[in-house]
């Protein structure tokens, strides 16, 4: 067998659970209860949670693209000054940007384009592209000095999912799969889900190491559910296999693979067996879960028009939390299409149409059944956008901004993080994070803190080296926790 | 806790308990590397108290005045004092590290310095030497000398080896291991039949000589060269090396050598007359992503394909996570930043520049596939031929003094320009327009000379027309000149420091002084016989196709912090015996699938399962689940609908609906292939990087080098070898097959698909079971036709419609049962 500790280690609870912890030899009696559904989930690493958690699970809102805080959060008067006088030196000098951007001097400064307001008792500032965001910022924690060190969009998610630019270290699911185990054994621990909105010229690809389990074992790799066909790849049996054909053929394979497991006692035939069983339940458990039939139209209104569309964000995030609510530890929603180059005036608002209400929603949602308290959203992308222009600024209609690391803005809801405030500043023109600053890495800590995990102490061995999510850097914000 | 049980574990694999002698490569240097190289190693930026336990020379330092080891003195001796001092600002490793050596671990080091604190070079640095197999020990069982060192691992743990696994069974082992396919019945019946001493030596040999031995080979070292159809990244385009593909699995057919195989994919450009061929090998190095998203800076894109380069070339050759220097001084091996960005300027010399997502960035050639090459083959044969004919006609029409040309002959004189300048040429050398000015020359005069003429131009022509429908592969070719390289801070590309020139690392052999500094160079270098890694890490990944496992675990990592060794003598004696007899590939696969120990049965015993789970000892058979790769090859051979046919572009079976839409927002659309590529095998597969094949699980991304196996059980396998159209469509036509051959009766049927299947016949209970679970699909089936119907219309292989089609499906479902056995998903 070639397996690593970890899952060698999970192997042989699995086996200890079947077999009773004496000889390599399967009862009649361990493979009923394995038959019958006596599998538990699987565990998470030793001595871990490291501390009592404040959030068991996390929903993670991707916004792939990098949405502009300078239209949506980051609200700086000295824009609306500023606009078309070109952007001052002093805020940009021996700064990398694009090579769309290249050299930022001389760039012409623009202002938000819609107004913002104050919101709720907290007075965060919103703007109009987000009313039902808006409706809610008293939930949210809004951290306005996050800051990072790539400036492509690949690179950059990579770094935010995985602590890493490059691509193939464990993503942050894998990450908790593999800390705090599973809570659900007939539905992936980490699931993902990717949507666009209609209509989006420039859509960001959402590549597989997005949601990789890099070095570790790969059943901590992220589930994509699919938008079309089946949810989950192969999920349906084939036309002319009716569930009892299937229940058949399952029992006599049990039985032939069992046979073969008193001749040669390799317990992987045991996991074997226990795996086609735990197939056989997710063929009726994720349809049940992608079921909203049942689902009231109050709820269903929360989340927008969209919501019974399968592809769409807000259906997404609705499955999402049907999900958590059953036990999933992590969803990971990406969301594509928030790459503004020349399309603030135009397809901003779309962006903002699709997910602004299904995100308030699945807030919404969630606190009304209690399930906010110990469920973590997060809602944000790779980085920001640059307060000046990239285009021409008397062609309004192809107005855009470029990509931008030194500032940007993501919120956070529940989950034990402090509701209603703003953590964090950028300067006033929203280039530079300047205030509590936040670094991905810090980011990181900070969501694994909230999940009971000592990010320095959640690690790995491969290739000789102890790897974390936070490579060898992160502080936990210990502010923005209730 | 669990590091310390592996290590009790691996101190009780050597012995340790009863020999009571400390090795310091197996027991020391793991805990030192471990605990104290991170701030005492090989890095020197990082270093603290300029004090390094990586070096012999370091450890006999003084430190306060006090020596570090004294040897025979515990209590003279700082770094042991430093282990149990009582104050803990003293106390290493420091607290923060959150790093702790357990009390036996520390006892382990006190006896060490207690028995005179030996010091050795890492073990797989220290140059090959030729270890002597063990005697048998009175035994009979050793075949080869592997067995020989086996033994003596198992006897020391008091174990004995397991018995030969039954005969069918190993006959498939054996297959499957060198071919990647199951055998056929009729190979089977014969060699079961086969009492000749001998039957499986001439069954190994056979399978050597298979075509299908290349293919099988190929897929692993695809995956660590990360050969793939696609670009990679934002745009993904299209690329275009099977024929790089092809080259890997003809070089491998015909056994080239390991020390060619190497030197040709390294710098085949830079050999003398290099061949196309040669060229072509050089498409490993270009194997790496590119990245076309726009906005990203040219400069850094060349940058990092070098990084990749160099980090691939470390992995396979060396083992070594040269990576890891690329920002820093490597933190346990003895690998500078310098000396990554010494490989580096090797490879910074060609013209790549960086810029643009096109698949096919200069330098390119055009190469033929393996279906080309064979007429290619062809073609340069007929033209040698045919060109011989003119010559022999031409040195008797155009008499001339040697060394001279057809045109420089007295007969030559007058002829039309044209004529002439062909004819300054050899006839294999002129172009297709320059042999029909002569043949239409001498048409009316000497038309059998003509007539020869004619057909070596139709020949040429052909052969230019086949050449033109080559395919562009990218390939190596360093520029004129030189570009300079400099250490990159933090391996940024533009964060250039000190300049460097190109050399190998200074902690391994040098370079022979007058050798010039260049890819060749360094291919050759590794392959040196006196390379100390090449052989070692070369022998373990092969080791690691059979047993699962390597004899290092680690097979990417042979540094310090890598696993050691199970058998290092066995290792040690097989990288010898590789570099001995040639780098032979086949020669080691031999010799492996010859080994008693690869014979063994793999039945697990209550001993051997309580003590050694993992089968590191080597006391039972190599026995796991097949690559997904190699599940699908098996299953369409299995079911007959295999189609092998060698090489040629990459193809399109079977994937479920919008995977790529999805995943491209429609920009992309998977369109599946027809006919016959359905059924090609597993690596002729078009590899598209952001989203892989979706029938493949536990594979090689194919986005860089991997090497490690991956073996996992999720219920997603399950999904996959139940419901995908290649594997429903492969019990039909198992089904069909059985139906076809073994005729009405059930138990014939049942048992034949068994066969095709595991290679052997299912015993009485098993049968009964088939046939239990054969009778409720027939009436499942008889009770709704139209279910049946629709099953037996899965994938676009035609039925045989003579087939009852009741009866068809029911044996359909009972093959799917058969194909998804454990037994049948494992060898």
């Amino acid at each position: 067998m070639n397996m690593d500790p970890v899952t060698q280690h999970s192997a042989q609870l699995t086996r200890r659970h079947f077999f009773g912890r004496s000889s390599t030899g399967i009862g009649a009696a361990a493979l009923a209860s394995l038959l019958g559904g006596g599998a538990t989930a699987a565990p998470g690493a030793s001595g871990l949670p490291h501390f009592a958690p404040r959030a068991k699970r996390v929903i993670y809102l991707f916004m792939n693209g990098a949405p502009t805080h300078v239209d949506l959060f980051d609200y700086k008067p000295k824009l609306k000054e500023l606009h078309g006088k070109p952007v001052p030196q002093e805020y940009v000098g021996g700064k990398r940007f694009s090579t769309m951007t290249g050299n930022p001097k001389g760039k012409l400064m623009l202002s938000p384009v819609e107004p913002f307001h104050r919101r709720g008792q907290s007075g965060a500032w919103v703007s109009d592209l987000m009313p039902h965001t808006a409706g809610i910022a008293d939930d949210l924690c809004f951290i306005k000095s996050m800051f990072t060190e790539q400036v492509n969009h690949s690179p950059a998610v990579t770094f935010f999912l995985t602590g890493s630019e490059m691509a193939g270290r464990p993503s942050m699911g894998s990450w908790l799969t593999y800390g705090l185990g599973s809570e659900t054994d007939n539905l992936p621990a980490f699931t993902v889900m990717t949507s666009v909105s209609k209509g989006t010229s420039c859509g960001q690809i959402f590549y597989d190491y997005y949601w990789s389990s890099g070095f570790l074992p790969s059943r901590l790799q992220g589930v994509k559910f699919r938008s079309g066909g089946d949810p989950v790849l192969y999920l349906s049996s084939p036309d002319g296999v009716s569930r009892p054909v299937r229940r058949g053929i399952l029992d006599d394979l049990a039985k032939l693979n069992e046979l073969r497991f008193r001749d040669v006692s390799d317990p992987a035939i045991s996991t074997r067996i226990s795996q086609y069983e735990l197939a056989y339940k997710m063929q009726a458990s994720v349809p049940e879960l992608s079921d909203i039939s049942q689902e009231p139209q109050h709820v269903l209104d929360l989340y927008g028009p969209q919501v019974k569309e399968r592809g769409t964000f807000a259906h997404n995030c609705l499955m999402a939390r049907r999900l958590i609510e059953r036990g999933s530890r992590f969803v990971q929603l990406m969301h594509a299409g928030w790459d503004q180059h020349n399309s603030i005036t135009t397809e901003l608002y779309n962006q903002c149409r699709d997910t602004d209400q299904p995100s308030a929603g699945l807030v919404m949602d969630l606190k009304q059944r209690g399930l906010l308290e110990d469920t973590l959203v997060i809602w944000g992308g790779e980085f920001g956008r640059t307060p000046f222009i990239q285009g021409n600024i008397k062609d309004r209609r192809r107005w855009g901004r470029d990509h931008h690391p030194y500032a940007f803005t993501t919120w956070m809801a529940g989950g034990g993080v402090k509701p209603g405030i703003t953590w964090g500043a950028s300067d006033d023109l929203a280039i530079n994070s300047v205030t509590d600053k936040v670094h991905v890495h810090d980011f990181q800590a900070t969501i694994l803190h909230l999940l009971g995990i000592d990010h320095e102490r959640l690690d790995f061995k491969f290739q000789g080296r102890r790897y974390r999510l936070t490579d060898v850097h992160g502080k936990v914000v210990k502010g923005i926790i209730a | 806790m669990k590091q310390i049980l592996l290590i009790l574990i691996f101190l009780s694999f050597a012995g340790w308990g009863r020999t009571q002698e400390i090795d310091f490569n197996r027991q020391i240097r793991p805990l030192l590397s471990d605990n104290c190289f991170k701030c005492h190693g090989p890095d020197q930026g990082k270093r603290k108290a300029d004090l390094r336990l990586d070096t012999e020379q370091g450890l006999r330092a003084e430190l306060d005045g006090q020596q570090l080891v004294t040897p025979g003195k515990p209590e003279e001796s700082e770094l042991y004092l430093r282990l149990v001092h009582e104050d803990e600002d003293e106390r290493m490793p420091p607290q923060k590290t959150r790093l702790k050596l357990s009390s036996s671990e520390i006892e382990l080091v006190k006896k060490w310095i207690a028995q005179g604190a030996k010091w050795q070079e890492h073990w797989s640095l220290r140059p090959l030497e030729n270890p002597a197999p063990p005697k048998g020990e009175g035994s009979d069982w050793p075949r080869n000398a592997i067995d020989q060192f086996v033994l003596r691992g198992l006897r020391r743990e008091e174990f004995s080896p397991s018995a030969e696994e039954d005969k069918a069974r190993l006959f498939r082992r054996l297959t499957l291991d060198l071919t990647g396919l199951p055998p056929g019945l009729e190979e089977l019946d014969s060699y079961l039949a086969s009492e000749a001493p001998d039957a499986y030596a001439k069954a190994v040999d056979r399978l050597l000589e298979s075509p299908s031995y290349g293919e099988r080979m190929a897929w692993d070292w695809l995956d660590l060269a990360r050969y793939a159809d696609t670009n990679g990244f934002q745009g993904d385009s299209t690329r275009s090396m099977w024929p790089w593909r092809d080259w890997v699995v003809r070089s491998l057919n015909a056994n080239m050598p390991f020390d060619k195989f190497t030197v040709e994919q390294i710098a085949g450009d830079m050999l003398p007359d290099a061949s196309l061929e040669q060229k072509l090998a050089t498409g490993f190095c270009r194997n790496h992503m590119i990245n076309g998203e726009g906005g990203r800076i040219a400069e850094e894109n060349r940058v990092e394909y070098i990084f990749d380069q160099i980090e691939t070339i470390g992995t396979v050759w060396m083992g070594l996570t040269v990576q890891c220097a690329r920002c820093h001084d490597h933190k346990f091996d003895p690998l500078r930043q310098r000396d990554y960005y010494q490989l580096f300027a090797i490879f910074n010399q060609t013209p790549v520049n960086g810029g643009g997502r096109d698949p096919a960035t200069p330098p390119v050639i055009r190469a033929p596939d393996s279906l080309q090459y064979g007429k290619l083959d062809e073609l340069n044969k007929g033209i040698t031929a045919s060109a011989l004919k003119v010559e022999r006609v031409e040195e008797r029409l155009f008499t001339r003094e040697e060394g001279q040309n057809a045109s420089q002959s007295e007969a030559a004189k007058g002829l039309p320009k044209k004529v002439v300048e062909a004819l300054s040429r050899g006839p294999a050398e002129r172009n297709p327009a320059q042999l029909g000015e002569v043949e239409k020359h001498y048409r009316e005069g000497m038309a059998a000379y003509s007539a020869l003429l004619k057909k070596l131009r139709e020949q040429v022509a052909e052969r230019e027309k086949l050449e033109k429908s080559f395919v562009r592969v990218m390939v190596m070719q360093d520029k004129p000149g030189s570009r300079k390289s400099f250490i990159l801070d933090k391996g940024l590309y533009n964060q250039k420091r000190e300049e460097v020139s190109a050399e190998v690392p200074q902690s391994l052999p040098a370079l022979p002084e007058k050798a010039p500094r260049n890819r060749l160079s360094l291919a050759r270098w590794l392959v040196d016989p006196s390379h100390p890694l090449t052989a070692r890490v070369t022998v373990n990944r092969e080791w690691q196709k059979f047993f699962g496992t390597g004899l290092v675990k680690t097979v990417e990592d042979f540094g310090a912090q890598g696993e050691k060794p199970t058998h290092p003598e066995l290792l040690d004696w097989l990288a010898s015996e590789f570099i001995r007899g040639g780098w032979d590939l086949k020669a080691l696969h031999r010799l492996i699938v010859t080994s008693a120990t690869y014979r063994q049965s793999a039945r697990w015993t209550a001993e051997l399962a309580r003590k050694d789970p993992a089968n590191r000892l080597l006391g039972r058979g190599p026995r796991w689940r097949m690559p997904s790769w190699m599940i699908r090859d098996h299953a369409l051979a299995a079911s007959g609908l295999l189609v092998n046919r060698l090489g040629g572009p990459s193809v399109k079976p079977y994937q479920p609906k919008g995977v790529w839409a999805e995943a491209t927002f429609g920009k992309m659309r998977y369109s599946q292939d027809k006919g016959e590529k359905l059924y090609r095998r597993s690596l002729y597969t078009f590899w598209r990087r952001i989203i892989g094949p979706t029938i493949f699980f536990d594979t090689a991304k194919r986005q860089t080098c991997e090497v490690r196996k991956i073996l996992t059980n999720t219920p997603l396998h399950a999904l996959a070898t139940l419901n995908d159209v290649t594997y429903v469509e492969a019990s039909r036509a198992l089904a069909q097959r059985v139906l076809e051959k073994a005729g009405p009766e059930p138990a014939d049927s049942a048992t034949m698909a068994f066969r095709l299947v595991t290679c052997r016949r299912p015993d009485a209970d098993e049968l009964k079971i088939l046939l239990g679970r054969l009778a409720i699909l027939k009436e499942q089936y008889s009770a709704d036709p139209g279910a049946a119907a629709k099953l037996l219309s899965v994938g676009d292989s035609p039925r045989n419609t003579k087939l009852d089609a009741i009866e068809h499906a029911a044996f359909a479902g009972l093959c799917s049962l058969i194909l998804n056995l454990d037994e049948a998903l494992t060898k």
